[in-house]
């Protein structure tokens, strides 16, 4: 794990450092994403009847187009909460998402990132938008701030679903909709 | 004086004990400051600790996120701990994700290697954990704050600690120096003892010198007066023993007779008075008050007044105050009139004038006579007149007087419900007055004197004369012979005795000082024997009857006259026929 991670890391070093063309810094931004979406889970409280049971996994949902590939997979074996592991399912639409606790949308030419979103409507699923999938924001939205990966909150919008979220990844956020 | 070297060895540990006290003091103190030291060390340690955990739990989501703004934002609070060196957080891996450094220089990552703690640097870490997991380092270095400043804190405490000690060590010294005090006070007191015995030695010496000095004086004076009576004897005897060396010529005319026989009794008469006016100066007449005519006594004193004053001063004596009976010693009154007189000639030593007169006062105390003593002297100024009437204040010089003498009559005025007062002014002279109370018209009294009558018709008696002194007894042989009486003499009180068992006298006339028994106990013993034999005792001068009296018996002094003595004699005579009969 810890190997993998600091890969993540010197590439992410490598990256600011060394590699300044847009398709290494793309894939290292992917990579960060990836390392991120598992940790957010952590910094959430979902309310009871969303909790995995029992021996049961987190399951961290990517709607819609995939851009993480294995490294989220190896993100999410890296990670654990409160002793939970922790699955990534991959779907096409919002159909399966009552199973998910985390959602990445990433959308689809046939299913715009805002149509998903509206399927998801009030259920409570931590939903994770990119800002290269278009203006549409989940409660947890990806964005390039000083050349580095950083995120925006929606609390407001979490609290109507039932999450809170922990100020700690507040004061990590760009941004926070209250 | 003995208990105070006891009291000084039961103090002599004492130093010893207090520079311990003051030692332990100090190191009690020091033991505080460094138990204080370390337990603020500890706590500064714990609060290390406690900043460097707030700082991985501030710092968690930020490190696990990898997040250096957020990092440094969970670092920079830190920043308000003035003692805080440096502060950092660390990934992982030991990467360096957000640091701050005081002096301005970049914080290494961890894995680079931190510099090992200096003595003035304390380095505390604390684990970044995210559930569960170690995701990070959080770091913190403290300035250990500098010895300067740690001692200052305990500053008070240390000026406390020196300040007690400094008391105790002083209470020391000073227990030292009284200690030392102490032993001086001793020394002093021995030594102020030395000097008191010396002191009471010189009084004693000084009590003698001035007893043999008193003894001079006295012996002095007495030499003095031993002339001046030695002279004025020598005269009235020249009159006495020439006229009788002319008496016993044969074919004398009887005037010429009668003359001489006068001249012996006036130049008699002249002695008797002079023993008299001696007696009453030396305070040997019987003690006890009497009525006495004050201008009487006074005209009785001219001559020796006169004779006290020489011939430098003029006495005029003015005697017309009323007719006052005084009720006083009289052998004191003269005593005090010559005192006064004595006390006027000192002061006009050039001579002057002595006026002595007497006058009526009416004073709040009653009716007073005043006897006015005024000199042409020198006389006296304020301070010297306040302190005239003290004991033994004199302005004369050493030996010329006892200071007694105006005191004398202040004490005889006050004893006899008078008073004395001075009126002096410096070169105007002095004028004391002597009041006393008056009781009334004067009762002229003829004390003593001989009462010219024809002589009784006397009555032959069987007379028991006792007289040490041949010549006297001779002449009283003679004297009672004369006067018809048959007289048997004796030489002393015991032959008188063991004459009156084997004999019938019908009276004793005994001389009072003799050797062995004298008059009075003969008188007493006789009284007892045969208690209606009369006796008539005679003397010159008897220290006994002035003190005593004589019982009620009649008293003749010597000299006497054949007038008194044939009265005294009759009276005895008729008085015990009476009581006889």
């Amino acid at each position: 794990m810890r190997r993998g991670l600091s890969l993540v890391l010197a590439l992410i070093a490598a990256a600011a450092a060394f590699v300044p063309s847009s398709a290494l810094a793309q894939a290292s931004e992917t990579a960060v994403k990836a390392a991120f979406l598992p940790r957010f889970a952590r910094y959430v409280t979902w309310p009871a009847a969303a909790v995995p049971k029992n021996d049961d996994p987190f399951v961290l949902c990517v709607i819609g187009d995939d851009p993480f590939g294995g490294a989220l997979d190896q993100a999410a074996r890296s990670q654990s909460i409160d002793g939970k592991r922790i699955i990534v399912r991959r779907m096409g639409t919002a159909a399966g998402v009552d199973g998910c606790q985390v959602a990445f949308v990433g959308g689809t030419p046939s299913q715009p990132v805002g149509q998903l979103l509206a399927a998801i409507g009030r259920k409570p699923v931590l939903t994770v938008t990119d800002a290269r999938g278009g203006g549409q924001r989940g409660l947890i939205h990806f964005s390039i701030v000083g050349g580095r990966v950083r995120f925006f909150i929606d609390q407001a919008g979490a609290e109507r679903r039932g999450l809170t979220i922990s100020s700690r990844l507040l004061a990590l956020a760009v941004g926070v909709r209250q | 004086m003995k208990a105070i070297p006891k009291r000084i060895s039961a103090w002599r540990s004492a130093p010893v004990a207090i520079f311990i006290a003051a030692i332990m003091i100090v190191l009690v103190g020091v033991a505080v400051i460094i138990q204080s030291d370390n337990s603020y060390r500890d706590a500064r340690r714990d609060f290390a600790i406690s900043q460097a955990q707030i700082l991985a739990a501030s710092a968690a989501a930020a490190v696990d996120f990898n997040d250096p703004v957020a990092a440094q934002e969970a670092v920079n609070p830190l920043r308000v701990i003035t003692t805080l060196r440096s502060a950092a957080v660390y990934g992982r891996d030991g990467q360096l994700i957000a640091g701050y450094d005081r002096s301005g220089e970049a914080v290494p990552a961890l894995e680079q290697g931190i510099a090992p703690a200096s003595s003035d640097l304390m380095r505390v870490s604390a684990p970044v954990e995210m559930a569960g997991q170690r995701i990070g380092t959080a770091y913190i270095q403290l300035d250990r704050q500098p010895v300067w400043r740690r001692v200052s804190r305990y500053g008070t405490l240390a000026v406390l600690v020196a300040a007690a000690s400094l008391i105790i060590l002083g209470l020391g010294f000073a227990q030292r120096a009284l200690r030392s005090a102490n032993r001086e006070l001793a020394n002093r007191a021995e030594a102020l003892a030395q000097a008191n015995e010396m002191l009471g030695e010189q009084m004693e010496e000084r009590a003698k010198a001035e007893d043999q000095l008193r003894q001079s004086q006295k012996m002095q004076a007495l030499g003095q007066l031993t002339g001046g009576i030695a002279h004025d004897f020598n005269n009235l005897l020249t009159v006495i023993q020439g006229s009788a060396d002319m008496l016993c010529k044969k074919e004398l005319p009887e005037a010429k007779r009668v003359r001489f026989a006068k001249a012996i009794v006036q130049a008699s008469e002249n002695a008797a008075a002079l023993t008299s006016q001696l007696l009453a100066f030396a305070r040997r007449q019987p003690l006890k008050p009497e009525r006495l005519d004050l201008n009487r006594v006074l005209a009785e004193l001219q001559d020796l007044i006169d004779r006290t004053m020489g011939e430098r001063v003029q006495v005029s004596m003015k005697l017309d105050g009323p007719g006052c009976s005084v009720e006083a010693d009289k052998a004191q009154l003269q005593s005090a009139i010559l005192n006064i007189a004595s006390n006027a000639r000192d002061a006009m030593i050039d001579g002057g004038r002595l006026r002595i007169s007497t006058r009526e006062a009416n004073e709040p105390g009653g009716r007073m006579i005043a006897i006015d003593f005024a000199d042409t002297g020198h006389g006296m100024d304020a301070e010297t007149l306040d302190r005239v009437f003290e004991p033994f204040f004199t302005t004369k010089g050493a030996g010329k007087g006892t200071g007694l003498g105006l005191s004398q009559v202040y004490g005889f005025a006050s004893q006899s419900g008078g008073e004395v007062r001075a009126e002096s002014a410096v070169g105007k002279g002095t004028t004391v007055s002597l009041l006393l109370p008056c009781l009334g018209e004067a009762e002229v009294r003829q004390v003593g004197e001989p009462v010219e009558r024809a002589a009784a018709p006397q009555r032959s008696a069987a007379i028991l004369v006792v007289e040490d002194n041949d010549e006297v007894g001779v002449f009283a042989e003679s004297l009672l012979s004369e006067l018809g009486h048959k007289v048997t003499r004796a030489s002393s009180a015991e032959e008188a005795l063991h004459l009156s068992r084997s004999n019938d006298f019908d009276l004793v006339f005994s001389d009072v000082v003799m050797p062995g028994m004298g008059g009075l106990k003969l008188a007493e013993v006789l009284a007892a024997e045969k208690p209606a034999l009369p006796v008539v005792l005679a003397t010159g001068y008897s220290q006994e009857i002035a003190e005593t009296g004589s019982g009620g018996r009649p008293v003749i002094l010597k000299p006497y006259r054949l007038a008194t003595l044939s009265d005294a004699i009759a009276a005895a005579l008729h008085e015990g026929h009476e009581a006889a009969g």
